[in-house]
């Protein structure tokens, strides 16, 4: 069967400033990726990578992007992201891909057990016993949370 | 089997040695030709940067990196031998064909001779 097969970027953005986060929109990571493409790659970057690119997810609390691909062309698009250092004309940044996966879901899988390590990593620098608690019952929370996603989405995969 | 028994024989003994990849470069013959006849005339630094410009503009500041080296230029004419490695000849060659215009003139690049000997682009090796 024949389809379009897509790879998935999650990547991390991380701004200079740490108010770069208010100015930071979908639409706006689109345009300027493109650009960036543009610049680096030309008109044969944009060509290749602009016909299923897309902004999956962002969340600007964590740092955490998803971009979408088409999987012949995902190197162009990933050797970009090192030449990102601003969105717009001021919030200085940089964006970091940490994992690439064919669909969504195993990019959250890998991004549930990432989010894991990262709270893990936090745990010694926690300044009072209130904090370190709600760390640790975080970590606890989240585990919890995977095993009953994965038992929900089986028992959907039955039903269909 | 009449082959085997060839072999064995000391006096018909051979060695065959192929090369797939000859040489690490591939050298283009072109020249540049303007639409109407003007009197634009450019030196071997501006040939290249032109070269340089439609390969940015095709494949980016990565494609106007690409490493080539014009080797031969005639002003007269318009013409140069342009030697660049075989991974970069598809981009380079692919940027050549779409250049359309130098300062607002209409011009072309003509690609008479590709080869990745540099003896091969001198003369006619059939003769």
């Amino acid at each position: 069967m024949v389809r379009f097969k897509s790879r998935y970027l999650l990547c991390e953005i991380s701004f200079a400033s740490p108010n770069g986060w208010q100015h930071v929109e979908e639409k706006k990571l689109h345009r300027a990726i493109l650009e960036a493409i543009q610049k680096a790659h030309g008109d044969f970057g944009v060509a290749c990578c602009a016909v299923s690119f897309a902004v999956k997810y962002l969340n600007t609390y964590t740092g955490i992007l998803l971009l979408r691909c088409r999987k012949a062309h995902y190197r162009l698009l990933w050797s970009t992201l090192a030449f990102i250092h601003q969105l717009g004309k001021k919030e200085t940044c940089a964006i970091t891909c940490i994992h690439v996966g064919g669909t969504i879901r195993t990019c959250q899988k890998f991004l549930i057990g990432y989010n894991r390590q990262q709270l893990l990593r936090k745990l010694p620098t926690c300044k009072s016993e209130a904090e370190r608690t709600a760390l640790q019952e975080a970590v606890r929370s989240c585990t919890l949370q995977e095993l009953q996603e994965d038992v929900v989405s089986a028992s959907e995969e039955d039903s269909n | 089997m009449a082959c085997h028994e060839r072999m064995e024989d000391d006096s018909g003994k051979y060695e065959r040695i192929v090369h797939k990849n000859g040489s690490s470069y591939h050298y283009l013959k072109i020249s540049l030709e303007f639409e109407e006849d003007t009197s634009i005339r450019l030196n071997s630094a501006q040939f290249k940067q032109l070269i340089i410009s439609s390969l940015k503009q095709l494949f980016g500041e990565i494609g106007a990196a690409l490493p080539f080296d014009v080797l031969q230029f005639e002003e007269n004419t318009l013409s140069a031998v342009l030697r660049v490695y075989n991974r970069d000849l598809v981009k380079v060659w692919s940027a050549l064909t779409l250049l359309g215009s130098y300062q607002s003139e209409m011009c072309a690049f003509r690609v008479q001779q590709v080869s990745p000997f540099l003896l091969a682009l001198c003369g006619n090796s059939r003769t």
